[in-house]
């Protein structure tokens, strides 16, 4: 199985890691059926050219690089951003900490463990 | 009775949206999909209700909503609580103080607004819990003044900041490194260690414009999080 490498959470990060159904057609990565949208994008090629209100299922994804842009650039702190992207881009690893899989899984009434997928 | 469609499809929102519409407040500790579940009620919110009265009150949709999404992105099998007084200003007026008035003046008053209309606390997957306080303090002043023409003028002066607090407890035992660069010198860090380590940030910032709510909040929010922040090089 090849996991799902869309990047979850907002300041927690963690990465997706459910089973992909396929690669998204912007910048490759395997998706799975939760995070394809209807043109094959990954969340974050979806939401790159701008998202919707925060009803939309996908603005936290846009709103989240947004979030992390202004705020390293108010901290000037480059690596804020950078290492947000490149964590994002799967350029690295978590490592120490498990992969967290999509936020509200805990509540979709199956019982899997914390950070199980 | 006028409007009865529009009560009919009040009826039918959810609880805590029905809460808002009625008495401008939130407050409520819930999982993830019981808020997703609050939004897609809100969502249906301008398209049904068209009468100014029955409006969302305003911070609604401009900071509540995409704050409870933010927050709702980080949270676990726990909950997140949020409380918001979205009445305003209004009513929450301390006593009024005369102060000491010169020629032409005739009367100077002074009093003090503070509206702490936004806490919440968020139960994160790390194993951490994040704290966040918005408080409004307004300065006002009512002057009265009589101009040569012995006409009486009153003149009404407000003057507001906003203090923006956010904490931050690790889980047990969950590492932390100070980061490289301190943050903007309007936010203050304080840290205490310990077996839980808790980073708090504060600022006190110039009221923000409703639109630049959000962003000012989670500016402040990033510092403790940059404590955890996993770095390529690190
Ligand atoms: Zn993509
Ligand atoms: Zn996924």
């Amino acid at each position: 199985m090849t996991p799902c490498m869309v990047s979850t959470g907002f300041f927690v990060l963690g990465r997706c890691g459910r089973a992909s159904v396929t690669g998204c057609a912007g910048c490759g990565r395997p998706v799975c059926d939760r995070h394809v949208s209807g043109d094959r994008l990954c969340p974050e090629c979806a939401t790159a050219r701008g998202y919707g209100s925060p009803y939309d299922p996908m603005w936290s994804y846009g709103y989240r690089r947004e979030t992390y842009y202004t705020t390293s650039s108010s901290y000037q702190d480059p690596g804020l951003y950078g290492d947000f992207d490149a964590y994002d881009r799967g350029a690295f690893d978590p490592g120490d900490q498990g992969d967290f899989g999509e936020p509200g899984d805990f509540d979709d009434g199956d019982d899997r463990d914390f950070g199980d997928s | 009775m006028f409007w009865r469609k529009t009560r009919r499809a009040i009826d039918g929102f959810h609880p805590l949206h029905q809460k808002l519409i009625w008495e401008h407040v939130l407050s409520a500790a819930l999982p993830r999909s019981e808020w997703m579940a609050l939004l897609a009620s809100l969502s249906r919110h301008n398209e049904l209700v068209r009468r100014r009265k029955w409006a969302l009150p305003p911070r609604t949709e401009s900071v509540v909503v995409p704050l409870i999404r933010v927050l709702c992105e980080d949270v676990g099998r726990g909950t997140v609580g949020l409380t918001a007084d979205l009445r305003g200003h209004a009513g929450k007026e301390g006593p009024r103080q005369q102060l000491p008035v010169r020629r032409p003046v005739r009367s100077a008053e002074q009093w003090w607004v503070r509206d702490r209309w936004l806490s919440a606390r968020s139960e994160l997957r790390d194993g951490s819990v994040f704290t966040l306080d918005v408080v409004d303090v307004v300065r006002k002043r009512r002057i009265v003044k009589v101009n040569p023409r012995g006409k009486r003028k009153t003149k009404q002066k407000t003057k507001g900041v906003q203090r923006i607090l956010t904490s931050r407890a690790l889980a047990k035992g969950q590492a932390s490194a100070q980061p490289g660069t301190p943050p903007p010198p309007w936010i203050r860090v304080k840290v205490r260690r310990g077996p839980k380590t808790v980073i708090r940030a504060g600022a006190k910032v110039p009221l923000p414009v409703e639109r630049e709510q959000v962003r000012a909040i989670l500016t402040v929010a990033a510092e403790p999080f940059r404590w955890t922040q996993r770095r390529r090089s690190a």
